[in-house]
This record gives structure tokens, sequence and C-alpha cells, in this order.
């Protein structure tokens, strides 16, 4: 992936400098309805997936953790109460408009202390080396130009014997689960973007950019690559979200 | 990795749990303080059939639900969803867990303190799922949850108190707390009664001794 001038946009191939503005474009597009449509495409069911995701953490308290592509801060907000009064959280994210609506988000809710807010690129993430005791990811890589890269900078900033945990959509167990999968995101995610969100377009793209998407094992492969070890993976509704986890030896 | 039950069937269940347990916590009179001792403690329980498990993490004022725990427990059980159930409604925990089918491993001391507080907990299960499911369906499964637990609440009473008179009554395998009793105080003025004979024994062998001599 690395070596290729253009990377997918989606179903299309585009100019690897032209994704991240496209992306940008794209969560600029649906930030301020974004709760609301997670919601309603998953039938509330997005929140047991990052649920599970916090339990896999064992984040405890004083512990630093960074959620990357954090968006309205859901994994952010539950971080910050088990980190406790000495730990830290850093919710980041590329997208102004996405970062803006998550710490209103957390504002709103009285919390302020030991969070910070970073508008940062995964590619390029700015903090010294080893300074997380867990850094999460969630449905936010399958946007990122250079996974690869992405990968690697996360390991940089992990701390030894730190996790990453990428909870990502991924690809459906059994193939009856995958077509009606595909009806669904095909059919009536667009309707319902341009319904709520008032945008079929920024739908269609979720739906083309988790079928792009590198699968369970690939992902594994990829951790592996970047330097991670004890890869695993959980699968969730039968495939349709994974959650991958690996340690920084 | 392939686990019995998809993970986010078990947070489901979990978060349901959870969000009950918490909501009777907090009306209850110390509204939830009776964890705080138990604070930082984490109990787990491997439910090998269903193969499922549940950890728990009280702190003051509620408890956290989870299904994964990476890191050091306080108490773990081993068994079968029916021993748990079997250790739930136990009137005395201890002896429960010790003539049980369970396989405990840590401190059983702070389970059992726990397994009491939590036992007294009237749960409502009509807000969590209201929350999930609506007001309609929420309202119709709470009353049904409702009336099946108060429904088997009572007839494990019942059970009880059935099974306990055909023991005593019916097949007499045990004898009736008050014939018991009756039955200790025959052996008691039995007893001093022989121990009243012996010593008349002893003085008239005594005064027959003197006779002769």
């Amino acid at each position: 992936m690395g070596d290729r001038d253009t990377t997918d946009f989606g179903y299309r191939e585009v100019d690897r400098n032209e994704k991240a503005g496209l992306v940008g474009a794209v969560f600029d597009s649906v930030a301020s309805r974004y709760d609301l449509m997670n919601d309603l495409m998953s039938g509330g069911i997005h929140r047991l997936w990052k649920r599970f995701t916090i339990e896999l953490s064992a984040v405890r308290p004083g512990h630093t953790v960074l959620d990357i592509a954090g968006g309205t801060g859901d994994l952010a907000a539950r971080f910050a109460d088990l980190v406790g009064d000495e730990g830290t959280v850093v919710l980041a994210d590329i997208n102004e408009s996405m970062l803006q609506v998550g710490r209103d988000k957390l504002l709103d809710t009285g919390r302020l202390d030991g969070i910070g807010f970073v508008q940062a690129d995964a590619q390029y993430l700015p903090f010294p080396d080893d300074c997380f005791d867990c850094i999460t990811i969630a449905f936010g890589l399958r946007n990122v130009t250079d996974k690869e890269l992405a990968l690697a900078s996360m390991l940089r900033v992990i701390k030894p014997g730190g996790r990453l945990l990428v909870l990502e959509f991924s690809k459906p167990r059994s193939d009856l689960l995958g077509r009606l999968y595909d009806a669904y995101s095909f059919n009536v995610l667009p309707r319902l973007g341009r319904l709520v969100a008032g945008d079929a377009d920024s739908y269609r793209y979720l739906a083309e950019s988790i079928r792009v998407h590198p699968d369970q094992e690939t992902l594994v492969e990829m951790m592996e690559d970047a330097g991670f070890s004890q890869c695993e993976y959980y699968d969730m509704t039968g495939g349709i979200v994974a959650l991958h986890k690996g340690i920084k030896a | 990795m392939s686990r019995a039950v998809d993970p986010a069937l078990q947070t489901a269940v979990l978060a349901a749990l959870e969000g009950a347990l918490n909501r009777a916590l907090a009306l209850s009179p110390r509204r939830g303080g009776e964890l705080a001792p138990f604070a930082g403690q984490v109990f787990a329980l491997h439910c090998t059939a269903p193969e499922i498990d549940v950890y728990l993490h009280p702190r003051d004022g509620g408890i956290r639900l989870t299904g994964v725990h990476d890191g050091p427990v306080t108490a773990s059980l081993r068994g079968e969803a029916a021993d748990f159930a079997q250790l739930a409604r136990a009137a005395d925990p201890a002896a429960a867990l010790i003539n049980g089918e369970l396989e405990l491993q840590g401190d059983s001391a702070p389970l059992l303190e726990l397994q009491k507080v939590l036992s007294t907990i009237d749960i409502d299960w009509e807000a969590p799922l209201v929350a999930v499911l609506g007001d309609v369906a929420g309202h119709q499964l709470a009353q049904l949850l409702r009336g099946s637990f108060s429904w088997s609440r009572e007839a494990a009473r019942s059970l009880a108190r059935q099974v306990g008179e055909y023991i005593h009554e019916e097949a007499r395998l045990s004898p009736p707390r008050a014939e018991l009793e009756d039955f200790c105080a025959d052996v008691r003025e039995l007893d001093e009664r022989v121990n009243r004979l012996q010593s008349r024994s002893a003085r008239l062998r005594r005064q027959l001794d003197k006779l002769r001599g």
C-alpha cells in the first residue's frame, strides 16, 4: 500500500494526497448528526461494541489513554471515568468538526479535568515515544490514507506492555448475514443518511469503505508487521464488527 | 478469536443487568454505600455451561459488570449455571459453597459478604428494559420478568416448606422440631432418673456393707 500513488476512497481510487480531504468533507458533513446516525444505523448496537472495547482495554485508575479518531467522545468519556483523577485521556481526531462536537459533548456532561483534545493525524501522532498505556481507534482506521504508517505511529507512542485496540467494521462470518448486510448497507443506509443527515453520499462512502477495509486476518497480519505482539481479534455481531488487540512488547 | 457467546450479546446482557443492579442499589437505604468495603476488589464467575465469564467490580455506590478482566481477582468461582443459581438462592451461602459443586479459588470471605449484600437487593427490571426496548415492549417484558421472579421466589419458598413437611410428616425421614425437643427432654429426664437411681443404689450398698460389717 505504501508504494502506490493512489489509495481507496470507498470503491474509487483517488490520489493519496486527496483522501484526507475527501474523508474530511464526509465528516464535516455528518458531524452534527453523527451520534444520532450511529444509533439509527446500528440500532444502538454500536454502544455494545464500544462497551466491549472498554472492557478489553484493561484501563485502570492512573492510566494514560489516547482515543484516536475519537469523534464525539463516546470512548473518551468512559475512559475519563476509569482513569480517575490521577489518569489522563487524550481525545484526538483529524477532523475539526468532529473534535468540536466531541469537546462540546464532554464539556456538557461536566467532564473537564484529565481530558485533552488534540487535532492530530493518526499517521503522524504528535506525542513522545512510549507515553500511552492504551490506544483505541474506533471506526477510524479505514478512513486513514496509509494504515501501515498509522499503525507504526501508534506503536511508537504506546508504552512497552501497553495495548492497541482497533474497533472496526469487518467481514461477516456467514454468507447469509453478509448478503443481508450488503442489502442494508447499500439500500437502507444512504436513504437514512439523506433523511436524517441530509447527505446520502457520505453514507454511501461509509458502506463502500467498509467493503474495501482489510478483513480480520489481514488486519492481524498488518498489526504484526507493524511490530505488535500477541495480536488477536474478537468478532462481534457475526463479524460485522471486529475488535483487534495488539500489545507492544 | 472465537467465543461461545457473541461479545456484543454478552455485553448487552451484562449492561442490562448492571443497569438494573445499580438502579436497585441507588434506591437502597445506603444508596449503594454497602458496596464501599469491596472497592478495588474483583470477583470472577466462570460459568462452564453455558460458557460465560462475568467479572464483578463493586465500588462505593454501585457495581460494574464486565465479560473480560485482565488482572488479579480477589476470588473466582467456576461451575455450571445451576451451581451458581443454587449458591445465589442458598439461605446459608457458606454451607452451599462448601458442600456445592462450585470450585473456589482465592478469598471466600469477601465473596460471601458480597453475595449477602446483593441477595437483599430487589431489582427493578422496568427502567433498563424500557431504555432498551421502549415503553410498551419494555413494560410488558418487565411485568413478565417481575411476575416470573416473584412467582419463582414464592415457588421456591413454598417448595422448601412442602419438602420440609413431606420429610417430617409424610415420609417420617426426620422428626419435626417439637417432637425432637420432646424426645431430647425425655432423654434428659431419663438421664437424671438414672443418675438418681445410681446414687440411691450406691447409698443402699453402703448401708448393706455397714450392716454386714
